[in-house]
């Protein structure tokens, strides 16, 4: 499988679990849709843990352009204030259209477990095709003496457990938005 | 708290009153027929039995070192901050658990769904601590307000209707509800647990993996709620079973295959989350998180070393075996388990709950092999119910009426056979000499009327033997005939249709007269060794250097003789070689007349008759002939049409339909909707069991379709030759 291969089936995944997922060309594109999305739902705050200073200075004066504000470390006193949520993805698999996030810090787990909504970025670069690709880069997180929690993650939460009646959204986000990335 | 009959009698009882449950009914149907739909697609592209032996071999390749994963486990994960505990039974793990607890000063408590947790009955422990428990998977917070055990391993309130759940809801969240909308009942879940979550001190989660190389946890979620029950509060106890412990990272992805996909029919669940000890904490003074594991052993580890039941520890609790049972869709889960549920809960019950708690439910098993089909990772669970039952009466000391019975006569098989030689002479005012008894005596009426019963034949083979064999003289093949108690005994004229399709292949067929009861029904009452002297017999029956192939028309005799001879007898003996020998020989009717004689249409007559199939659970899963009955009724010149669920139990189980009859009319029931929605003249199947059942149920229903075995449709069908 080439590239261009592996995307377009992480992106079929993806979707076919409730994922929404586009092409962006740049962050600036990440940030743009982060707060319009947020703007549509009438969120009033955006959790970005884990971006770059460069990221954070493009972000910061959009969601104040927005009217929204950006949540800062550390979140847990917020923690019921978190609507939005902009992370990387560090991996994706794209047989079954997972993301996979480094989350020992604690901001990118309340971020990705409280939000409303969770906009996750993820290289082109980082996709690999199937769990046996990620296995390594897995399994060099799970050896190393520090602790660590590293999330799978694939579609929004999710139940059946009333009448198996698919319900979205039951503890965690109620939307996971993928934007991919070309480049790296 | 879970209640689980502790008697056949009262457990029969609670089986009716499930039967009645309308709601619980329909849905486990439906549920049962969408999950095996549906599961050729879920493994699309994977070739499932090749994936299933793997996961098998690594777990037993596991097991006799669990004491040394546990120690690498412990070594790693307490290198990254966390502490490893043992716990050798429920009541340690618990007080273990209100220790920790009250140690770290945590008083509310969240937790994520964990049948380890169910299997301690830790809630009720902690509650009588004192502490305030907060179940946070959807379904586990729903029994936990109603007070009930789950009643399936993955989905816990699948007995209960959105309106039940409804009311349930108005009355925490304090408001009316609209609840035939779900989406409103789960959001009421989402608002009401938040406080919980972000309230409590301490999270206690199960886990899917431990894996011994890293020292990290895995959990396969969907809800998201164990990400918050590990992430928010101070204190993390995770509660696992020794048998999850995996040596490595690549052993688990293996088994994250299988799991979700028998689980659920996903591919992989929402969340798939690897802890690896004492993660950033803020709420926590220290700054990181107190993380707990605890290894329960109650019994895994003699378990492990157990050489008939050591395979049961590789269950990843998938489910699956409920999902396909079609008795669990008939009752439900609180009446097919105690804690754990569906096949493998009327295995494990016994060590981990006892056998009062297993002696009534483990008996209630129809042997269809439906869940050893699907089981990834290859559990021979029928089989291990049955041993299950033998070890519940061995730790009893005391066995019902029936099996002093069994084993009295059955070994003795002059003894046996007279007995049936006079219930056929019993029988004639019942069957007022008709072939069925349409009418029993009143006392048997209500439960076990829902089919007539077919009477014993005036002159069974063995006696008809003499007048209907065809001896070749120089044949082309030599076949022994092992009759099996129906053929023999009840449906004769299914043998005489045998002899008349070998007519012109030069097959030199003969029956051995010491031949008796292939040993099945003593196997399935638990008296194993009552089946091994019968194996014995039939093998000192027949002389099986003489024969080319042993065929029998009954294909529940065929799948034991050729799975069980070799699993109840010793092969390291003279007598057990002898009974291997005789199950190498033996095959089933359709088998050996699609491969072996090869039969041609060119010998048959065309017919505008349609005629529907149902696979006998011992032939399509116990043997895996699947497509030489379809073929053979094509070959007839008969026009087959398929019925929906073909390959699904009549409900027939030899003496299960007469130990659960309300059951076994349930699922007969079923069957024969579907096969009159075929729109068939004639319902044909291959084996006798089969065919009583399905015969005494038609019958009962005044249908005009005909049943008969096979052998009788080709017989019919044949060209007469002058």
């Amino acid at each position: 499988m080439d590239q261009e291969m592996i995307n377009q089936l992480m992106a079929d995944k993806a979707g076919a679990v409730q994922a929404v997922v586009s092409e962006i060309g740049s962050f600036d594109e990440a940030v743009a849709y982060t707060v319009a999305l947020a703007r549509t739902k009438a969120y009033e705050t955006v959790a970005a843990p884990g971006l770059d200073d460069t990221q954070l200075s493009v972000l910061a004066p959009a969601c104040q352009a927005g009217g929204l504000t950006l949540l800062e470390s550390p979140l847990y006193d917020q923690a019921q204030q978190i609507h939005a949520a902009l992370t990387a993805a560090d991996w994706g698999i794209a047989e079954t259209g997972t993301l996979v996030l480094k989350s020992a810090s604690e901001d990118i787990r309340l971020a990705t477990m409280l939000a409303e909504v969770h906009i996750a970025v993820l290289a082109e670069s980082r996709i690999v095709p199937d769990s046996a690709a990620i296995a390594g880069h897995l399994n060099e997180i799970l050896m190393d003496d520090s602790p660590s929690y590293t999330a799978f993650i694939t579609g929004a939460s999710r139940t059946a457990d009333i009448e198996r009646v698919l319900a979205i959204g039951v503890h965690g986000p109620q939307e996971l938005h993928i934007l991919i990335h070309k480049g790296d | 708290m879970t209640k689980t009959a502790q008697d056949i009698k009262s457990y029969k009882k609670q089986l009716k009153e499930a039967l009645a449950d309308g709601f619980l009914r329909s849905a486990l149907d439906k549920f049962n027929t969408v999950y095996r739909e549906n599961r050729p697609n879920v493994y699309a592209g994977i070739d499932f039995e090749g994936l299933r032996d793997e996961i098998a071999a690594g777990k037993d390749a596991a097991l006799p070192q669990l004491e040394d994963l546990f120690a690498d486990f412990k070594a790693k994960a307490e290198k990254a901050g966390a502490k490893v505990h043992r716990a050798a039974d429920a009541q340690q793990a618990n007080e273990l658990i209100a220790k920790i607890a009250k140690e770290s000063g945590s008083r509310k408590i969240v937790k994520s769904k964990s049948m380890t947790a169910e299997e301690t009955f830790l809630n009720h422990h902690l509650e009588n601590e004192g502490l305030v428990v907060t179940e946070t998977d959807l379904g586990e917070w729903i029994i936990q307000l109603r007070k009930e055990g789950p009643s399936h391993m993955v989905m816990p309130a699948i007995h209960l209707s959105r309106y039940q759940v409804g009311d349930l809801f108005e009355k925490v969240a304090r408001r009316d509800l609209d609840s035939e909308d779900i989406d409103t009942l789960v959001k009421v879940a989402r608002e009401q647990l938040r406080p919980a979550f972000l309230e409590a001190d301490m999270g206690v989660s199960g886990a899917n993996f431990a894996i011994a190389e890293s020292g990290a946890l895995g959990l396969v979620t969907n809800e998201g709620n164990m990400r918050l029950v590990t992430t928010l509060p101070k204190v993390h106890v995770a509660l696992v079973g020794y048998d999850k412990l995996v040596p490595d990272l690549e052993s688990a992805l293996r088994i994250l295959k299988v799991l979700p996909r028998n689980a659920t029919g996903q591919a992989i669940t929402s969340y798939v989350t690897w802890i690896k000890g004492a993660n950033a904490c803020s709420v926590a003074d220290s700054g990181t998180k107190e993380l707990h594991i605890i290894f329960l052993d109650n019994g895994r580890l003699s378990l492990a070393a157990d050489p008939v039941f050591a395979s049961s520890l590789r269950c990843i609790r998938c489910g699956a075996c409920a999902n396909v049972c079609p008795i669990y869709s008939k009752v439900g889960g609180h009446k097919y388990g105690h804690v754990y549920i569906g096949a493998i809960g009327l295995i494990l019950t016994l060590f981990y709950h006892g056998a009062e708690n297993d002696r009534a439910i483990v008996q209630n098993c129809i042997n269809c092999q439906a869940c050893k089909e699907v089981c990834p990772v290859a559990i021979d669970l029928p089989h291990l119910v049955k041993k299950t039952y033998q070890a519940v009466l061995k730790a009893e000391g005391k066995k019902p009426v029936k099996n002093h019975f069994l084993a009295r006569v059955m070994k003795n098989r002059k003894l046996f056979h007279f007995l049936l030689r006079k219930a056929s002479l019993a029988q004639r005012p019942l069957s007022k000499g008709a072939p069925m008894i349409r009418h029993l005596p009143h006392f048997f009426e209500k439960a076990h009327g829902f089919r007539s019963l077919p009477v014993i034949a005036r002159t069974p083979l063995r006696d008809r033997w003499q007048a209907i064999k065809k001896p070749v003289a120089s044949p082309v093949l030599n076949v022994g005939f092992f009759g099996g108690c129906a053929v023999d005994f009840i449906y004769p004229e299914q043998a005489e249709a045998l002899v008349d399709l070998l007519d012109d292949h030069g097959v030199n067929l003969e029956f051995p007269m010491e031949q008796t009861c292939c040993g099945l029904p003593a196997l399935m009452a638990a008296e194993e060794e009552t089946a091994a002297d019968l194996a014995l017999q039939n093998a000192a029956a027949f002389d099986v250097d003489a024969y080319d192939y042993i065929i029998t028309l009954c294909a529940s005799c065929a799948s034991h003789i050729k799975h069980n001879y070799g699993k109840i007898l010793d092969d390291a003996t003279d007598a057990g070689r002898r009974a291997a020998a005789f199950a190498d020989k033996l095959i089933d009717f359709s088998a050996f007349m699609q491969n072996v004689l090869k039969l041609q249409p060119q010998a048959f007559e065309k017919s505008d008759q349609k005629v529907t199939y149902h696979a006998p659970c011992h032939l399509c899963r116990g043997l895996k002939v699947v497509d030489e009955p379809r073929q053979l009724i094509e070959t007839s010149g008969a026009d087959y049409v398929a019925s929906k669920d073909e390959d699904v139990c009549c409900g027939f189980g030899g003496s299960y339909s007469v130990d659960f009859p309300e059951i076994s009319a349930e699922i007969l029931g079923k069957k024969l909707d579907l096969v009159e929605q075929s729109g068939a003249d004639v319902l044909v199947t291959d084996c006798p069991g089969c065919v009583m059942q399905l015969k005494g149920g038609l019958d009962k229903r005044g249908s005009k379709i005909q049943v008969k075995h096979l052998a009788e449709l080709l017989a019919d069908q044949k060209k007469k030759t002058e």
